[in-house]
């Protein structure tokens, strides 16, 4: 991806992430003093299904361009910089994929 | 690279701290608190759909001291980063630049940072 371009996105995928993360994370901070059925109760709604699956997609994307452009910085030999970026770009596409697979049939 | 005996910059030994500068490391340093505490929540949600039993045991954690130590570590991580990104987004439209608002700006976001853990926890354990 185009520097410019990557800039653009994390700039985006933050300002969408911002109140995504605050309202999902305030719910499970909430959530977490309640029982299981509470939690069952709370991801009946496919509106929160769906937006809990646009923000794991996009904090990913995110988290991906943010850990490049440090791994850029701090790590000096091309070779683990390459395994180190692969490695991220595997994190950001399957825990995503886990999260909208457990959102849709399991939960 | 080995036989150069020149300093690095910044010589972290010798070094004076900013506000720019501590912040700066300070919001790398929580994006990547962040991406962990995302992990949390993934694991929650993972928990979640392994049945009731396995979700009481994971409450059990998180309740406990240590997880509690974790979840307001947590908390302030994701309100620093936030309140940094805003900082970050301003100076992205041209704003801010100036020594003095830069300074400024970084103290109120280190003081908001730590109001916002403060009132986002009470509210999300339903104390307030």
């Amino acid at each position: 991806m185009k520097e410019t371009r990557k800039w653009i996105f994390h700039r985006i995928s933050a300002v969408i992430l911002a109140p995504l993360f605050v309202w999902f994370y305030f719910a499970f901070i909430s959530l977490s003093t309640k029982n299981y059925q509470e939690a069952i109760y709370f991801f009946e709604n496919s509106l929160v299904r769906i937006l809990a699956i646009v923000l794991f997609f996009v904090a990913f994307f995110h988290a991906k361009i943010s850990l490049n452009e440090i791994f850029d910085d701090y790590i000096h030999d091309p070779k683990i910089k390459y395994v180190a970026n692969i490695l991220s770009l595997i994190l950001s596409i399957v825990v995503p994929v886990i999260v909208l697979i457990l959102l849709i049939y399991k939960i | 690279m080995t036989d150069n005996q020149n300093p690095l910059s910044p010589h972290l030994q010798i070094y004076r701290w900013h506000i720019s500068s501590l912040l700066s490391i300070t919001h790398r340093i929580s994006g990547v608190i962040n991406l962990f505490s995302l992990i949390l929540i993934f694991s929650w949600l993972l928990v979640l759909s392994l049945g009731e039993n396995n979700y009481e045991s994971f409450l059990l954690v998180i309740n406990s001291f240590i997880g509690n130590f974790f979840l307001i570590g947590f908390t302030w991580s994701m309100s620093f980063h936030l309140l940094s990104g805003i900082r970050h987004l301003i100076w992205d439209f041209g704003y801010g630049f100036e020594i003095k608002t830069a300074n400024i700006s970084g103290i109120i976001v280190i003081i908001s940072s730590l109001i916002l853990t403060v009132i986002f926890w009470l509210m999300g354990r339903g104390l307030i």
